[in-house]
């Protein structure tokens, strides 16, 4: 039966080995049942007959199935109230056609099952009155879960927002403006080139500093937006080489899962750079360190430093912009930053495919 | 000087023509000029260039193709003259490069090509075994605290960043507007400083000077 249960979450069609296995205990069941009523009936018949006393084990046998049954079809109710609710209702379909079939079975006569039926009944409503107005866990989760997706999901939005602002801002302010002065710059050279070969140079010379230059923010943005050695050589590659890059000695020990997805690779890798970033700019560090875990469902990379501590969580944006970030995959940032240091920061993602918490 | 044969990796079309362009224009021969990864292993071990010119991202997996595929060939060449062009560059690269100590290595960011005559020197360079660094690799490795570098004056300092970029003291000294004798004097002085055996070798002398800053 519980094979049954599982099956209906999955796809239905495809029958999983526990299910084919509970399907041929049933088999096996009804057979010996089968056998079971068959042989009372011979033996009733060779014992020479009279009351048919083997009506009473057919129908303990059918009522055991019957029972069987219902519980099944409980079970398959996803949990909480919804099965509580057809727990009763099986209750209810179980024991009124017991009744009636055991006033039948004693001969009939005045029908005595009515006030069971009818007290039963009473019963089962105050059951669903009492179910029904219960706080139910499972909804709970899931208001609680919805709430927490559509703060999480603004947060995302606003956030994305202000960052395709800022490199809006980035490449007009940066890019763009010495893309005009190097047409400038050119077009001036065009006209001069017979007139004064010198000043001409002097303009060319420009121009490719100015070139230059717009390729330096471009860069600037680009690695912004998602670093290129992310794409090239993932998480722990890329950590290895911005810890190369810090002007503070940082080790990196371990390894990031091999099929991370790019958002939560890019998400965790501002996320440690962020952390980083802190620490060279504030602890007042000499060392530093980023150690990479993960167990097929959450990724945790500890990153630590041997400075003065004291670090507010509250304060600065930056870490409120990773930890926004790291929400919207379930993710969250531990800061553990007494005065004096160590500063730990521990950064959680779950990386598994997606399931409800 | 002897036309030096090069394989030219790049898959823009824009920027490999142009690049071909430059070289004949500077009597190189261009042997091959190729588009992705698998084909430059094969080029390279088949044509033994003088020296390769590689973009770092190629086709097919458009990461660092072109790297893996230059380290590659030099597994089976050691010492075949490399010199990686890139958009960006990494300190972790420019380690790779150099980790075989065999020298013959580039790493340049692609703007550099704007200076002509500088990246042709250092095509040459790395042609003849040295290294070319690019600044800003430099600049990383000198900006990091690891290593104590306050017992250096700024002039000393100025000459070990070109030093670490690969250039001799001809070089240095041309473009510091110094005589060869001074930077002579200033790259003894800083051995003595850092603790290095001194080395007439340009190569050799670059390698210990990275091997010092890398830690």
């Amino acid at each position: 039966m519980s094979g049954t249960a599982r099956r209906s979450t999955a796809d239905p069609r495809v029958p999983t080995a526990p299910a084919v296995a509970a399907v041929s205990v049933v088999a096996v069941v009804a057979v010996v049942a089968a056998v079971v009523c068959a042989a009372v009936a011979i033996a009733w018949a060779v014992a020479g007959g009279g009351y048919f006393w083997p009506r009473w084990v057919w129908f303990g046998v059918a009522t055991t199935a019957a029972a069987a049954f219902l519980l099944g079809w409980t079970r398959r109710h996803p949990p909480g109230r919804r099965r509580r609710l057809a727990a009763g209702r099986a209750v209810l379909a179980l024991i009124v056609p017991v009744d009636v079939t055991v006033w039948a079975l004693s001969g009939g006569g005045y029908f005595w099952p009515l006030w069971s039926i009818t007290a039963w009944s009473i019963l089962f409503g105050g059951y669903v009155w009492v179910v029904s107005r219960l706080p139910d866990r499972r909804e709970q989760e899931l208001t609680t879960r919805v709430a927490v997706l559509a703060h999480t999901r603004r947060a995302v939005l606003d956030g994305q927002a202000a960052e395709l602002a800022r490199v809006e801002r980035d490449l007009h302010d940066g890019a763009q403006a010495r893309m005009v002065s190097l047409a400038l710059s050119l077009g001036m050279a065009e006209d001069l080139v017979r007139a004064d070969p010198e000043a001409t140079a002097r303009l060319l010379r420009e121009a490719r500093s100015t070139a230059v230059s717009a390729l330096d923010d471009l860069r600037t943005v680009m690695h912004s937006i998602h670093p290129a050695v992310l794409a090239d050589r993932g998480l722990a590659g890329a950590l290895r080489a911005l810890a190369l890059d810090l002007a503070l000695p940082v080790t990196v020990d371990g390894d990031a899962p091999a099929q991370l997805p790019a958002a939560v690779q890019s998400a965790a890798y501002f996320a440690t750079a962020e952390c980083l970033a802190n620490a060279v700019k504030h602890s007042q560090a000499t060392a530093g360190g980023i150690s990479l875990r993960h167990d097929g469902a959450v990724l945790r990379i500890v990153v630590t430093d041997d400075g003065i501590g004291g670090a507010d969580p509250a304060a600065g944006l930056g870490l409120r912009g990773v930890r926004r970030r790291l929400e919207t995959f379930d993710g969250r940032l531990d800061l553990d930053s007494p005065p004096g240091g160590p500063t730990v920061i521990t950064i959680t993602v779950p990386h598994g495919p997606g399931r409800l918490q | 000087m002897s036309r030096l044969r090069i394989v030219l990796a790049e898959d823009l079309t824009l920027l490999r023509d142009g690049l071909i362009r430059l070289f004949q224009a500077h009597d190189f021969e261009v042997v091959a000029a190729v588009d992705n990864g698998p084909q430059l292993v094969r080029d390279l071990v088949a044509l033994r260039p003088d020296v390769a010119v590689v973009d770092v991202r190629l086709p097919p997996g458009h990461t660092d193709e072109g790297l893996r595929a230059a380290l590659a060939a030099r597994q089976q060449l050691p010492g075949l003259p490399v010199l990686v062009l890139s958009q960006y560059v990494e300190q972790l690269y420019a380690r790779e490069l150099l980790a075989d100590g065999l020298g013959g290595i580039g790493y340049l960011l692609k703007d550099r090509v704007s200076d002509v005559g500088q990246f042709i020197a250092a095509v040459r360079r790395v042609a003849a075994g040295g290294t070319a660094l690019d600044p800003s690799v430099v600049a990383k490795l000198l900006d990091s605290r690891r290593r104590p570098l306050d017992r250096l004056s700024p002039r000393e300092r100025e000459v070990l960043a070109h030093m670490a970029q690969g250039r001799s003291n001809a070089a240095i000294a041309a473009s510091l507007v110094i005589t060869e004798k001074a930077v002579g004097k200033h790259t003894a002085s800083i051995f003595t400083k850092l603790g290095l055996q001194p080395s007439e070798d340009d190569n050799r002398r670059v390698l210990a000077v990275l091997a010092y800053l890398e830690g």
